[in-house]
């Protein structure tokens, strides 16, 4: 009993230890675990974007709007940089404008006097599960510390939003990914390790067909698995859609991510031979996407080397897109930014993955 | 995706080696012609040369053995022709295209049946043929009706929607070698189509590429099988370490053997005359008397027998018995390389890495 374990354990300790690559991708594993995770939570969040704007009339600033401008401007933080950036209205309407399109986390309205009878308006972006706190409690701070008694009265311009609902959008995409690990090119790996793609290869389809026949498959399937999470998250979450618009939107998001994300998961197919080290490389993928989207915490709370990661995350755009449609009831005006960005992450993986995609057994 | 054609490129090129155009060929007698053919596989610390300077022409038409044991380079010869390798040195020619620089347009003349499996066996026999057939641009109206006649040529008819991993290792096979023929190809390549199968499959396999090459198709097929190779080919290629070791058809490689072909006469009495009235024909290499039989070695022994039976006849000595045993592929490939067929793969060290400088 003992020579056939130990028979078992040498044939399976040299496997693991011929193949470097799957030894090195175990122990990058929980490393990048900690470093990601630990610096994706928790990081303070500075440099928050917030409009002010003084009431009119009257029609000039007055001490307590100038005071509180440059104090909320330059409120420090321990180990990081100042918690607010802030912008000067002079227009109500413009401040909430850039409000609803994003470009604001909040917008601070001030009124005319100190006194207790008039407030200090708070308008905040309630789709932010972390921000409108912070907002508001440094808002409080600064008031008080001039001295001034007026109340703050906080417009939630989306509503009451729970968390749940803030990471059920985000798991929408985590659908996608994981369906697209098993679904996005593995066929190509299992071919190759098969040796049928021998049989394939010495016919005229062309390597663009390949490709493009493996993304489509892989897309369907994840566009299903976002499709199923979307409706979930409907049920037990309780998000609502403002429209059918929005939820024909959503659909068009959920697709475009598919393509984004399989086209990605295909490009490293087409070059592995073998499904242990693709897995590896996926999963560490898939760790570093999700951690980086924004789906769990805020991208403001990442530390800068980590934020960069986002910008050519496909799970960042799709995430932002999905929030901005189920969240904020916002439209194609807003959100085309992230669907330019996902088709032309979309477009390069494609490519990538043509290139790399060996068309001869060598 | 279209590629400027390449005008002039050949008056462009370095006129003292002009390459050689695939086109131009005024032989239009042979289909694949193969000119120095190298292939070279690097790995970690040593050089494997799988096929070395082959040089050789594949008739249109024909049915071509490739014949060798096993790791004699056949395989890596097909996969350079079938443009899945690409060759170290050397060029060739499919039909009128060259390996290297059309190999989109070979790929469209050509059905191979590589040696391991490629069929997926999780999908059904039918949808297995409609898979192939879609990616080798079969059009779609006659797609259906095709695989219904692969499937009726290969006995598979009852079975075309089971899934492929409950057939036989046979069913497999010839399922495979159809699968390779439903474009009609202009060529269609065989690597080792019945290893591992049992007689009664492989003359199954047998009739069947007989079959297919009634209509037209140039037939290349690798084997180690000697039987295989002499019932089906027209011409057999020896090849041996990379290397091509003879050329030519079955009878003609018999001739390479000196002592020629073994005729056996039996008889109750002998004649004492005989033996030397027979040493006299031209062809005769020699002439023994064993326990009431002679043997008698000779070249081309079917064309001297009437001369021997003439002998006999004159003498009056009545003939019990005749036969004429050709030596077999065999005994020709022992002649020539001195080992035998189905050694196995002839691992032997090298001298290189065996030696130790000292």
């Amino acid at each position: 009993m003992i020579r056939g374990a130990v028979a078992i354990f040498k044939r399976d300790f040299k496997k693991f230890l011929s193949n470097p690559f799957v030894v090195i991708m175990t122990l990058m594993m929980p490393i990048m675990y900690l470093v990601i995770f630990g610096n994706a939570f928790g990081g303070t969040i500075s440099h928050i974007p917030v409009g002010v704007v003084q009431e009119v009339p009257p029609n000039i600033d007055t001490p307590l709007f100038t005071s509180a401008t440059i104090a909320l401007n330059h409120i420090p933080q321990k180990d990081a940089e100042k918690l607010l950036d802030v912008t000067v209205y002079t227009d109500e309407t413009a401040a909430k404008a850039d409000l609803k399109k994003g470009l604001l986390s909040a917008v601070v309205v001030f009124p005319s006097a100190i006194s207790n009878d008039h407030a200090v308006r708070l308008y905040v972006d309630s789709s932010n599960p972390v921000i409108p706190a912070l907002v508001e409690s440094a808002v409080r701070r600064v008031i008080s510390a001039l001295g001034a008694d007026n109340p703050v009265i906080v417009y939630k311009i989306y509503g009451d939003i729970k968390y749940i609902q803030f990471f059920g959008v985000g798991v929408i995409m985590m659908a996608i990914f994981t369906s697209t690990m098993f679904g996005g090119g593995i066929a190509l790996i299992r071919d190759r390790e098969a040796g049928i793609h021998e049989g394939y290869l010495v016919t005229p389809v062309q390597r663009t067909s390949i490709i493009a026949g493996i993304i489509s498959s892989g897309t369907v399937r994840a566009f299903i698995a976002g499709f199923t999470i979307f409706l979930i998250d409907i049920l037990i979450t309780g998000i609502v859609l403002q429209s059918f618009e929005d939820f024909l939107l959503v659909i068009l998001v959920i697709l475009i991510a598919c393509v984004g994300v399989t086209s990605l998961v295909v490009s490293f197919a087409s070059r592995f031979s073998a499904q242990q080290e693709y897995a590896s490389v996926v999963a560490f993928l898939n760790l570093i996407l999700f951690m980086t989207s924004g789906a769990f915490y805020p991208v403001q709370g990442m530390p800068d080397w980590l934020r960069w990661i986002t910008v050519i995350n496909p799970e960042y755009y799709g995430v932002d897109a999905l929030r901005s449609i189920i969240l904020r009831g916002q439209g194609l005006a807003i959100i085309w930014t992230d669907l330019v960005a996902l088709l032309i992450f979309s477009g390069a993986m494609f490519i990538l993955g043509i290139a790399t995609y060996r068309r001869t057994l060598e | 995706m279209s590629r400027p054609a390449p005008t002039g490129e050949e008056v462009k090129h370095d006129p003292a080696k002009p390459i050689p155009s695939c086109l131009a060929s005024s032989d239009t007698s042979s289909i694949i012609r193969i000119d120095h053919l190298t292939k070279i596989f690097y790995e970690k610390n040593r050089t494997v040369t799988a096929v070395d300077d082959i040089t050789l022409d594949v008739r249109r038409g024909e049915i071509f053995g490739l014949l060798g044991p096993n790791g004699a380079g056949k395989s890596t010869l097909i996969r350079v022709l079938t443009t899945l390798l690409r060759p170290t040195s050397g060029t060739a020619c499919v039909d009128t295209y060259d390996i290297i620089r059309d190999p989109e347009k070979i790929r469209s003349i050509i059905g191979v049946c590589p040696q391991n499996s490629t069929l997926d066996v999780e999908l059904t026999a039918y949808d297995n043929l409609e898979f192939y057939g879609k990616l080798v641009n079969v059009d779609d109206s006659i797609l259906d009706q095709r695989i219904w006649e692969l499937l009726k040529m290969t006995e598979l008819t009852d079975r075309a929607h089971m899934k492929v991993q409950t057939f036989s290792g046979g069913m497999r096979r010839k399922l495979e070698i159809v699968r390779a023929f439903i474009h009609h190809p202009l060529i269609l390549f065989l690597d080792e189509p019945t290893i591992g199968l049992d007689p009664e499959a492989r003359h199954e396999v047998w009739q069947q590429i007989a079959k297919l090459n009634e209509e037209k198709t140039t037939i290349i097929l690798t084997t180690h099988y000697m039987d295989e190779a002499e019932k089906l080919c027209n011409r057999i290629a020896f090849v041996d370490k990379g290397r091509l070791i003879a050329l030519d058809v079955l009878d003609n490689l018999k001739q390479l053997i000196p002592a020629g072909d073994l005729i056996e006469i039996g008889f109750d009495r002998i004649e004492d005359r005989i033996p030397p009235a027979l040493r006299e024909i031209a062809l005769i290499n020699s002439v023994e008397v064993k326990d009431h039989r002679v043997i008698i070695s000779a070249k081309n022994g079917s064309k001297i027998l009437p001369e021997i039976v003439a002998v006999f006849e004159k003498f009056s000595v009545p003939m019990t018995s005749i036969s004429i045993r050709s030596p077999s592929l065999e005994d020709v490939f022992i002649h020539l390389t001195g080992k035998k067929l189905d050694d196995g793969i002839n691992h032997e060290p090298k001298p290189e890495q065996r030696g130790r400088s000292s």
